[in-house]
């Protein structure tokens, strides 16, 4: 466990009221940090959507297993257990037979995971998501790495939600409708750089994370006005940058 | 304005209009639900001063604005009303939404229509459904946001004719929407920027 890491990514998630603050992007950062402080291969994050389903937030990576891992969890799978019950759930080993969740451990191995565990992401009584981390080996993460995967849950949950005394039920309602919405607009932009650039879509991603922290602007607004401008006002991607990712603090 | 279910639905978006305040209003500048329960209390009150109170003398106590959009398409925005104040029941919130959704699908394919020469008549309702499947964007893949995005610069068109093609592309051939935007994701498969070339062979 990386110590200045842990107490950097913690100062970071609490500085959620800046005026760039965009929620994707801060899941993003969740996710990222997620899988650098546990070692773990992969993070995504899962909202609740009112119309019944799960719907991915947030992902380290673009990579087809994983996406495909997150819809397969709409009918079986670790993290839809743990949003129905509101309880930490473990997948330690997913090759072999007698799987519990036969469709999603198939699908996990051939991805390239051995193991994930599924936090909850909790306001009061209430279960918004959950906080998905895959591991390439079987096993179970220590205690202190889990406890350390919730206390990531729990601010990821208080950032997500804008205003800090969410006391009103449609508040909230609004707030998850307005971040999966925002997800939707970033998908569509990641979309329109890949086709234009040639780009995959987690460079396309990493493309539109550094303009937005470049320029101070908000990740969705950077994403809407790719979307609404003429292709041709496209910038070029910055030489040799767009994989590195600005995601790591400066002098940190 | 497109349609209006009784007198005081269509006196309420009126009231919006040349008020330039209401939940309508701020439903198109957050593109997320706005849900006032109570049109009478406090929030609702600060947040709409003229509206709030001239909306109850109308005789509405609730009113409920759902954005029709996907992600930066913005097709317009769908109002309910209640007589009296309270939140929505539990599950309809889902409800809503998923009516907001097909909303907005429908008012999108006028869009893609013509590319494949139907809905001329104003018959886009029976339009693109595939596998007899309602227009079903609760079961959201990124796939098909991604393949939207890809589209405008394939065809050379904004984002919403983007998704209409899109679609008119699935149901012209009969195959479900996100396999084809996983085609097209993955580069197996590119829509032609003449329109008359990608509704059929």
């Amino acid at each position: 466990m990386d110590a200045e890491l842990l107490s950097d990514t913690f100062v970071d998630l609490a500085d959620t009221m800046v005026a760039d603050f965009d929620v994707i992007d801060f899941l993003h950062m969740l996710t990222d940090r997620s899988v650098r402080l546990l070692s773990a291969s992969a993070a995504g994050v899962l909202l609740a959507d009112p119309r019944g389903q799960l719907r991915v937030a947030a992902a380290s990576s673009d990579a087809a297993g994983l996406v495909e891992l997150f819809q397969i969890q709409n009918d079986q799978g670790p993290c839809l257990d743990c949003f129905r019950s509101g309880q930490p759930v473990t997948a330690a080993g997913l090759a072999g037979p007698d799987q519990r969740w036969p469709r999603f451990a198939a699908a996990a191995t051939q991805a390239g995971f051995g193991a994930v565990h599924a936090l909850p992401m909790r306001l009061r009584k209430q279960v918004i998501g959950a906080l998905n981390l895959f591991s390439a080996d079987p096993g179970r993460f220590g205690a202190a790495d889990l406890r350390i995967g919730q206390a990531l849950a729990d601010v990821a949950t208080i950032g997500l939600l804008q205003e800090r005394n969410v006391r009103r039920a449609e508040t909230l309602a609004e707030q998850l409708q307005a971040a999966l919405n925002s997800r939707v607009v970033i998908e569509q932009a990641k979309g329109k750089m890949a086709e234009r650039l040639g780009l995959d879509m987690d460079r396309a991603f990493a493309l539109l994370r550094d303009q937005a922290r470049n320029t101070n602007q908000r990740l969705t607004d950077v994403a809407r006005h790719v979307i609404d401008s003429p292709t041709a006002d496209f910038p070029a991607p910055p030489h040799g940058q767009a994989r590195l990712g600005g995601e790591v603090a400066p002098g940190g | 304005m497109i349609c209006v279910t009784d007198p005081v639905c269509e006196q309420l978006t009126e009231l919006q209009l040349t008020l330039g305040e209401g939940p309508c209003g701020d439903v198109l500048s957050s593109a997320a639900p706005v849900l006032a329960a109570d049109l009478g209390d406090e929030q609702s009150t600060r947040r709409w001063p003229v509206f709030a109170a001239q909306a109850c003398l109308l005789g509405a106590g609730a009113v409920f604005a759902f954005p029709l959009t996907i992600g930066a398409i913005r097709a317009g925005v769908m109002g309910l009303y209640r007589g009296s104040p309270g939140p929505l029941p539990a599950g309809c919130l889902g409800d809503a939404l998923i009516l907001a959704d097909m909303a907005t699908v429908l008012l999108l394919d006028g869009l893609g229509n013509g590319a494949d020469g139907q809905g001329a008549d104003g018959s886009a309702a029976t339009g693109p459904v595939v596998d007899g499947q309602s227009p079903d964007l609760a079961v959201h893949r990124a796939e098909i946001d991604q393949a939207t995005g890809m589209l405008t610069v394939q065809l050379g068109v904004p984002v919403a004719e983007a998704f209409a093609r899109l679609r008119a592309y699935a149901y012209a051939h009969d195959r479900r929407l996100a396999d084809v935007a996983s085609d097209i994701v993955g580069r197996r498969l590119r829509l032609q920027g003449d329109p008359g070339r990608d509704g059929g062979p």
